[in-house]
């Protein structure tokens, strides 16, 4: 089964609507909870009238910093806004909880709660404040310097110097963070979409200063989650807060107005990128300086620096990061972290460079192609960037393609093609699992049980195929349970480590099983009989196992990486600056696809919120009173399905079980690396325009 | 969601003098914009009366033009066969606007009284006039990059967001009005949308309680040389940057009659007069085209974030009027 294009286990209860995801269980007695936010940036809360709030009808009780138990700020909940002080460090601040019998009745009283602020200066204007940027205390935010940067630029005879700029983008999942929390004396069950089950469950039993055994995470589908749902957020916490204070299971669901101030963003960054070349095109020297804002509270930078390491031979380099905390909430994890926005630098000036020396740009990046890893010296484990090139390039009709912009024109509309190349580490990271096997005559069933999570990305349905292939049992005989913090602990659908720490797992729970059955029969058998074919041979009824699975130790002696190669054709009305994207192409080395349904589904994925950080998408912050704007979808443009064309996606053969046994890299984050890129060097070579600043709206073009 | 009281008029002199009785109180038709506003905490009527199931559904032909009834789904409006053949321009209208499933659920009566788009409106954490008078407006010193660059006051620099109305504008629609002394009355388009002056709170010349019971379309010759040119952030579902309605009526190449209406720039559709004026009688050439936008454009004052509208819509204006030249094609 593994290697199939299977379609998903759960796609009969998603299309049905009997998926049930956080806040569908039905649990009895429930009350609701809303959550109320500041008015202003930084200040401080002076007084807070919750009186008529706590008179309106239905009302329960109303949590604000006033009331509210102490909690531990260090548990691991990202963000703040706990409750725990009067102080405001961003807009739009959690500061009060209303639980009420009803949604509405919850809602209208938060509407009746008045708060006097004592405000203060707020830094939310990034132009204003970029200078006051400083070195992250972070290790792995230190300058990066190989060789002699300075030298090699002032000797290069072809450079590129320019800045990029990304904006503030949202997650936006379309499952909001919700939550159920039910108490029955100390123990607490979380029903909350959590990437990572386990990590859920350890920040919310420290925040509380309960027992980790104490608390349950219980979360088997997950409407996305972009990172936002990687670390957790005040809103857990304050619906177990609440359905303490009530007595009584609490629902909070947060509002999409609600998520541009609740659960974290990708950040802005401005990237100073640098290259230099000899005149025959092999790259000299690369600087990727990039400065951004954090909260005033906490510290996320973005590694935007990331694919600059790793993607071009290049002796000098320097990659480094200022950070100016700022009010607003804390950045986070947002697809292809620092890779998706760092690409879009490096693979514009590696366009820009190349159109400067007159080079097809896929033959510049051929040149500069690293025979190991440049930044840590260590052999590739893989690395199939030469043939994501050649064969997407054949695919797409590059041929097609004029070095010259402005020479491709339909009527109305400019045509251009663009390339960019992306990258995103691999990685195994420990997960247990247990397999149960049961027989009822020949009818053998297996389950298979861990935490981890399935933010709809098909986790279900490769661990059954992976399974099914290592038991010999087909696939309707496998029982996957996950998104349960009950079960054998397990990593997150974080970082793409999702699959390869998963299928890994289950495929050695597998194995082990099998393993035991034989040594159970005590007998010899030429050929290795699958743990099916044992239960029925030795008679037996019901069978279990675990193991904990780790990476293969030799894994950190490689250097692991999944590459793509990204082509888009744009067409651009020459009059009103609209851009669409005709036809895009990913092809894809990462390692053993389990399933080129679900690899497609991710990798298409990928590339439509490339598409959209490309062309629409951009949060925008007042820059005086620090709120966004752009507060809905109404406002903040995620791609329609107009808004997309062909999406094409091929898969390089890659063999590699350096990085784990199955020879999993992983795609969710892939997708989206190089993606903006390749349509900026589409619209460059359509327009003659070369647009350094996201989202490339009708405005920048004309 | 404050509580409110809803009830179903039977007929509309009743929904009349139910709405007109209470200040607070709203005709409810669709919802799709209503409701939100009312989510939000920005709309707050006590009282809402719902006139989808008055009689004011037909889309029929009506003294030589077409009478479009209130009630009438934006969806049924734009593919009625009298709309598409006589007036394809407000068919465009119609479907560059919202998404399929907003556009079924939205009337003509309720497109027309949509609210401003404008962010600081919607968020009750900020200053708005509109919203609350005396408050201030939020987004004259904010990101103003949605707002007017015609006809705004200090005290409201909010765009009327609608497309079919823009279309109306230029085919010189009148609304039929029911009032409260229970005659009918008809307001010219060009007189049923305000510019804000000190009044933003006012979108319209609508008095409280008056109900649209029609929009009627006088008979023209612009079938063939019309085009609704509509330029957003994404190809569906976003609200205009700017968005133009020009129709032309011309013999062998002189522009006979013409006419020219913006979105997205200003407190109402914003007629093109001064363009209009340019091109009556000259030929139709691209040239000419571009003159006509220059000079109408000329009177813009954008704001600190919309600058550019301005050179968009010299853009748009020329080559919506180029693609009415070629019958209305993309
Ligand atoms: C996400 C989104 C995107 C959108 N995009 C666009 C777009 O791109 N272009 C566009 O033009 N529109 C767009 N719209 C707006 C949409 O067209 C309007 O919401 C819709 O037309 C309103 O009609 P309705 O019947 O639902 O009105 P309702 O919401 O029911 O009412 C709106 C207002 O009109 C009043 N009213 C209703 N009927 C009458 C009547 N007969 N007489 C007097 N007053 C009346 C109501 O009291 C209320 O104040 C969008 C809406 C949404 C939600
Ligand atoms: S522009 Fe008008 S609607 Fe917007 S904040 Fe100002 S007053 Fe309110």
């Amino acid at each position: 089964m593994v290697g199939e294009a299977v379609s998903r286990i759960d796609g009969l209860l998603k299309v049905t609507g009997t998926a049930a995801y956080a806040t569908d269980y039905a649990i009895k007695n429930t009350a609701h909870a809303v959550i109320f936010k500041s008015a202003i940036a930084a200040g401080k809360i002076l007084d807070i009238d919750t009186g008529a709030a706590e008179k309106a009808a239905g009302v329960l009780a109303v949590i604000t910093h006033k009331n509210a138990p102490k909690l531990n700020e260090k548990g691991g909940i990202r963000g703040g806004a706990l409750l725990q002080s009067p102080n405001i460090e961003f807009h739009g601040q959690h500061i009060g909880v209303v639980v009420a019998e009803t949604f509405e009745q919850a809602r209208y009283a938060a509407r009746l709660v008045k708060v006097n602020y004592q405000k203060t200066d707020a830094k939310v204007d990034f132009e204003k404040h970029e200078k006051e940027a400083v070195m992250s205390k972070e290790k792995d935010k230190a300058d990066a310097v190989r060789g002699d940067v300075e030298a090699a630029f002032q000797n290069a005879e072809f450079k590129v110097d320019e800045i990029y700029d990304t904006p503030i983008e949202h997650h936006q999942p379309m499952e909001p963070h919700a939550t159920i929390a039910v108490w029955e004396g100390e123990k607490l069950t979380l029903y909350n979409g959590s990437q990572i089950v386990n990590g859920a469950q350890t920040a919310a039993a420290a925040t509380l200063n309960l027992k980790p055994e104490n608390v349950r995470i219980i979360t088997p589908h997950i409407g996305g989650g972009f990172g936002s749902k990687g670390g957790q957020w005040a809103n857990l916490i304050l619906t177990a807060v609440a359905a303490k204070a009530v007595n009584r299971p609490v629902k909070l669901a947060l509002t999409r107005q609600q998520m541009f101030n609740s659960v974290g963003l990708r950040q802005r960054n401005r990237q100073h990128l640098r290259l230099a070349a000899t005149k025959d095109g092999k790259l000299t020297a690369l600087a990727h300086e990039t400065t951004t804002h954090t909260a005033t509270t906490g510290e996320y930078i973005e590694p935007c620096g990331d694919c600059s390491k790793v993607m071009y031979d290049v002796p000098n380099s320097l990659i480094s990061y200022r950070v100016v905390p700022m009010n607003i909430i804390l950045p986070t994890y947002t697809r292809g972290p620092g890779k998706s926005t760092g690409s879009f630098a490096l693979e514009s000036a590696m366009d820009e460079l190349a159109y400067q020396l007159k080079i097809d740009p896929i033959e510049f990046r051929l040149k500069n192609e690293p025979a190991k890893d440049p930044s840590s010296g260590k052999p590739w484990s893989s690395r199939k960037t030469v043939e994501c090139l050649k064969e997407g390039a054949k695919a797409f009709g590059w041929e097609k393609r004029k070095l010259e912009p402005r020479s491709n024109r339909q009527g109305n509309y400019l045509i251009g093609y663009g390339v960019a190349c992306g990258t995103y580490p691999a990685r195994q990271r420990n997960t247990s699992a247990i397999v149960k096997l049961t027989r009822n005559g020949s009818d053998i069933n297996a389950s298979i049980e861990l935490a981890a999570s399935d933010l709809g990305t098909g986790t279900h349905t490769i661990l059954a195929q992976t399974a099914a292939d290592a038991l010999g049992l087909p696939m309707n005989k496998i029982g996957v349970k996950i998104g349960d913090s009950a079960l054998p602990p397990a990593a997150g659908s974080v970082g793409s480590v999702g699959a390869a720490s998963f299928a890994n797992a289950v495929n050695d729970a597998c194995e082990k099983i099998t393993d035991e059955l034989i040594a159970k029969s005590g007998k010899q058998f030429f050929v290795r009989p699958t743990a099916a074919q044992l239960m029925i041979s030795e008679n037996t009824s019901e069978f279990q196992t675990r193991v904990d699975a780790k990476p293969p130790t030799d894994a950190d002696k490689f250097s692991a990486h999944s590459f793509n190669a990204n082509f888009a054709e744009v067409r651009v009305n020459d009059a009103t600056g609209m851009v669409r994207v005709n036809r895009f192409l990913a092809a894809t080395g990462a390692g053993k696809i389990l399933n080129p349904k679900t690899a497609h589904s991710q990798i298409i994925g990928g590339g439509i919120w490339g598409i959209g950080m490309a062309l629409t998408e951009e949060s925008t912050l007042d820059p005086r009173r620090g709120n966004f704007v752009t507060r809905s979808f109404a406002d903040y443009h995620v791609p329609s399905n107009l808004d997309i064309g062909a999406m094409e996606t091929i898969f390089i053969n890659e063999d590699d079980k350096i990085p784990n046994k199955l020879g999993v890299k992983g795609i969710g984050e892939v997708g989206i690396v190089g993606v903006a890129a390749a349509i900026a060097n589409a619209v460059f070579n359509a327009t003659g325009k070369r647009i350094r600043e996201l989202p490339i709206t009708p405005d920048k073009l004309l | 969601m404050r509580p409110f009281k809803y009830t179903r008029a039977s007929d509309a002199m009743n929904a009349v003098s139910t709405v007109s009785a209470t200040t607070s109180a709203k005709f409810l038709a669709g919802g799709t914009n209503l409701l939100d506003l009312m989510k939000e905490d920005v709309e707050r009527p006590t009282e809402l009366v719902d006139v989808t199931k008055l009689n004011f559904a037909q889309i029929k032909a009506a003294n030589g033009g077409v009478s479009i009834g209130a009630t009438a789904k934006n969806t049924d409006t734009a593919n009625h066969p009298l709309i598409r053949q006589n007036y394809p321009l407000l068919t465009q209208a119609i479907l560059a606007s919202a998404s399929g499933q907003i556009r079924n659920m939205a009337t003509n009566g309720g497109n027309l009284n949509q609210r401003t788009r404008c962010s600081y409106f919607y968020d009750v954490a900020m200053p708005c006039n509109k919203r609350t008078p005396g408050t201030g407006c939020g987004a004259l010193d904010g990101v103003n990059r949605n707002h007017a660059i015609f006809g705004w006051s200090e005290k409201c620099v909010a765009t009327y967001p609608g497309d079919m109305a823009v279309a109306l504008a230029a085919l010189e629609a009148t609304v039929k009005v029911q009032t409260k002394d229970g005659t009918e009355r008809t307001i010219a388009f060009a007189d049923y949308h305000r510019l804000p002056g000190d009044a933003p709170e006012k979108d319209n010349n609508l008095n409280h309680g008056e109900l649209i019971t029609s929009i009627e379309l006088p008979k023209n010759n612009f079938a063939d040389k019309s085009y609704y040119l509509k330029v957003r952030e994404r190809a569906s579902y976003a609200f205009a940057l700017v968005s133009v309605a020009a129709a032309l009526e011309t013999k062998g190449n002189v522009i006979e009659n013409v006419r020219l209406a913006l979105g997205g720039v200003a407190h109402k559709p914003w007629r093109a007069l001064e363009a209009e004026k340019f091109l009556k009688g000259k030929a139709a050439t691209e040239v000419n085209f571009k003159l006509a936008a220059e000079m109408e454009m000329k009177t813009a004052k954008p704001l600190e974030y919309n600058k550019f509208k301005v050179e968009l819509g010299r853009r748009a204006i020329a080559r919506a009027l180029m693609q009415a030249m070629n019958g209305g094609k993309a």
